[in-house]
């Protein structure tokens, strides 16, 4: 075991958190936030430039193949820039699945086209009243000669808004549960509406009606689909931890900052011991995500069950982190963190975001339980 | 950065394993049990024999002094053993803390005197810090020593001195300087706990244990060589002895084990028809506890393997140490839970009786020692520097505050 980045880790944090300090201020974030998208698609070009958008996908396909750590790094830095465009979408959830479907063609095109910035993708497959389990989904695939049709309705399709295409899980009439399938963001018969998350985020509501789907474009069949989306959800869970660590660093750093110029009574607030100790409380939390994060990235690769107890694992401890470090960042700051004209309360924000998304804390926390309590 | 252990950690552990499974008496294990902390003090010195006749009396110590030269993680795994099956952990107050002072800053004739038998588990060490007025803020401690011809005369007083009774040697924190600044003033003194002048009172814990005592000093005499290093230094090895294992203060092993027995209690214990562990309650209960419980295992294996931490070293110690004492709190919780009313049966501590050791079919072995080991835990976060003097020193090394 090695927890010290390798001189090429080290490079990858050193550009991202220089690309994001020079290029993802404060302001430009805000102005990314009020545009149509919520994203930046020059920057989006940037992230395939600089490699980003390669991180762990086979060579075949362009990518750079390498461990989740080096993703892990990348979105630490994405969470302490509070980054907006949908690399876990994309990159980390459907790179994911198109690489783990990877025999050649449609996967194939598809995963060069992420690789190299061209698209860019979201998962269409939450259901109302899934919640965090849509084990069956209500979106059929029926048969139409050689072909499917998709026909029914997903929600909750996180960056939909930014994306060229969709993996949308539907049920194979007579051929089991689930099945995974690629469609075009803009076919016939698909319809989005859109909305804001409480980070700024875009999510939408996707109807399916009769959506045509070349059985090239069919990814995953009942076998394949349940293992690798659930291998998916839990890497992207895990990347929302790394993200969640990146900002909980930063507004701890943040709010360390403000009581240390912010005078009341006459002296610094950073001088009375219970904010003191509250500061302390908050590090002591940072510092067990980053650990717990450390746990969760040692078994990415493991098997399913074990795999899944420790990002699970993982994702409650840094959810009950982030609440901590989120309210008392608001807390020791005072109003002013309560505007959106400054950055405490967006930390906050993305905090809360990340603790509903890939299964909150109470569904991660009887899914550990299930595993380590028997 | 990469997860995979070192090649032989294995192997390592398997013969660990095989050592303690032959070697541990099985009285000790279930007394040990019972009531791991303190430990026995006739097992710890019977254990720490058997420990040393294999060469593992210290195994942090350097390979010269009869320790060994294991990695950082071959120490974690023996560690981890150690608890898996009961066994006693090793003298703190010796090998732990004194010995590895002595080590570094002893005279040579120090280190061959009291360094063996320490080793051997022939003698037994306290440890004479805090004072009735000398807590959290050690530094103003008032027991003083002064230099007449070629002794030291100690005159003072300390408290919450744990097994002074049993112990043959003590090391004391002593003002030797009174005109310096109070860290600068402070020596440490080998003190022979037989030696005339001394008078011991134990004390009655919360849990009925008296193991924790008042020592009074009066006049008690000791050589000029028993004083370790210079002079006004004592401040110094202090914490140098506090520092020395990084790790410890997170408790993990410990913890880890009482973990273990809250889900043995969970699994015995029954509730609304069905064992308590199948309650999706008391489970969650648990997997609360476990998921903090892993954040700070791999707090310690970040620090074993020498991660390059970007934080100040003081201030993740201290993290580590308020982690692991609140663990020590959460798992103790679990288990006086897991036994609902039955838990508040007060068993003395020392009572080795059969009905206790094997348990009876009212009163299983799981239920006697953990009341008292609850209220032990409370000190948790008092000893070795309270939580509030961490906070502290993160706030100072972390915040500039």
């Amino acid at each position: 075991m090695d927890l010290d980045l390798t001189d090429e880790q080290q490079m990858l944090r050193d550009g991202a958190r220089r690309f994001f300090r020079e290029h993802y201020g404060f302001d430009v974030r805000r102005a990314l936030l009020a545009s149509e998208t919520g994203m930046s698609a020059g920057c989006w070009a940037r992230y395939a430039e600089l490699g980003w958008l390669a991180l762990g996908q086979p060579e075949e396909a362009g990518g750079w193949p390498c461990t989740f750590v080096e993703t892990a790094i990348l979105l630490e830095e994405f969470g302490r820039a509070l980054a907006l465009e949908p690399y876990v979408s994309t990159v980390v959830l459907c790179g994911h699945i198109l690489a783990r479907c990877d025999h050649g063609g449609a996967a194939r095109a598809e995963l060069q086209a992420v690789v190299e910035g061209r698209d860019r993708l979201a998962l269409a497959h939450d259901e109302v009243g899934g919640r965090y389990d849509t084990e069956r989904p209500s979106v059929v695939a029926g048969r139409r000669g050689e072909d499917f049709l998709l026909r029914g309705c997903k929600s909750w399709v996180l960056d939909a808004q930014a994306a060229d295409r969709l993996i949308v899980s539907a049920r194979p009439e007579g051929a089991g549960d689930l099945a995974l399938f690629l469609v075009d963001a803009t076919a016939a018969g698909v319809r989005m509406s859109t909305y804001s998350l409480v980070d700024g985020t875009r999510a939408a509501d996707v109807v399916l009606d009769d959506v045509r789907v070349p059985a090239s474009c069919l990814l995953a069949d009942e076998v394949a689909a349940p293992v690798v989306l659930r291998e998916a959800i839990d890497r992207a869970a895990l990347a929302r931890v790394a993200m969640a660590l990146g900002a909980m660093e930063a507004v701890l750093q943040m709010t360390a900052d403000y009581l240390k110029t912010r005078v009341q009574f006459g002296q610094p607030l950073g001088r009375f011991q219970a904010l003191q100790h509250r500061l302390a409380e908050m590090f002591v939390e940072v510092q067990e995500a980053r650990s717990i994060l450390c746990c969760g990235l040692a078994h990415i690769d493991a098997p399913a069950v074990q795999r899944g107890a420790m990002v699970s694992a993982a994702k409650v401890v840094a959810v009950n982190a982030a609440r901590i470090v989120g309210a008392q960042a608001i807390q020791l700051h005072g109003s002013i963190a309560m505007t959106a004209e400054y950055a405490a309360g967006h930390y906050y924000t993305h905090l809360l975001a990340f603790e509903k998304l890939y299964g909150d804390a109470d569904w991660h926390l009887d899914r550990f339980a299930a595993h380590a309590v028997a | 950065m990469h997860f995979e252990p070192s090649l032989g950690d294995a192997a390592f552990r398997a013969e660990v394993r095989e050592f303690i499974e032959l070697h541990l008496p099985q009285g000790m294990a279930r007394r040990s049990y019972i009531c791991s902390q303190p430990p026995d003090i006739g097992d710890f010195r019977r254990w720490q024999r058997i420990l040393h006749d294999r060469g593992w009396g210290a195994p942090h110590w350097p390979v010269g002094f009869g320790g060994t030269d294991w990695t950082a993680m071959q120490r974690h795994i023996f560690m981890e053993e150690i608890y898996r099956a009961d066994a006693i952990d090793y003298g703190w107050q010796g090998t732990h803390m004194i010995g590895p002072v002595l080590i570094a800053f002893g005279s040579e004739a120090q280190k061959r005197r009291y360094l063996p038998p320490m080793l051997r588990g022939d003698e037994i060490w306290c440890q004479g810090f805090s004072e009735p007025n000398a807590g959290s803020d050690l530094a103003s401690l008032r027991t003083r020593a002064e230099l007449v011809g070629d002794e030291w005369v100690i005159h003072g007083q300390k408290i919450w001195t744990s097994d002074a009774g049993e112990a043959d040697w003590g090391f004391f924190l002593v003002r030797t300087d009174p005109s310096a600044k109070p860290q600068r003033g402070i020596s440490m003194l080998l003190v022979p706990m037989s030696a005339p002048g001394i008078r011991i009172r134990p004390i009655e814990a919360l849990n009925g244990g008296r193991d924790l005592n008042e020592v009074f000093l009066d006049g008690v005499c000791v050589p000029r060589e028993n004083l370790v290093g210079e002079p006004g230094q004592g401040w110094t090895y202090a914490k140098y002895l506090l520092e020395k294992e990084r790790t410890a203060s997170a408790y993990l092993y410990r913890n880890k084990r009482e973990l273990e027995k809250a889900k043995e209690i969970a699994r015995a214990e029954r509730a609304g028809g069905q064992r308590l562990i199948d309650t999706p309650e008391f489970a969650r209960k648990i997997a609360r506890v476990e998921v903090d419980l892993l954040a700070l295992e791999w707090s310690v294996l970040r620090i074993l393997a020498g991660e390059k931490n970007q934080h100040d070293a003081d201030a993740v110690v201290s993290a580590l140490k308020i982690r692991g004492s609140e663990m020590q709190q959460r798992v103790a919780e679990l288990q006086i839970d897991a036994l609902g009313p039955r838990a508040l049966r007060v068993f003395r501590q020392h009572d080795r009786s059969a009905e206790v050791i094997e348990g009876t079919p009212l009163w299983p072995a799981y239920v006697p020692g953990r009341l008292g080991q609850f209220l032990y835990a409370r000190a948790a976060t008092l000893y070795g520097g309270t939580r509030e003097v961490q906070k502290n020193i993160i706030a100072r090394r972390v915040f500039g505050l």
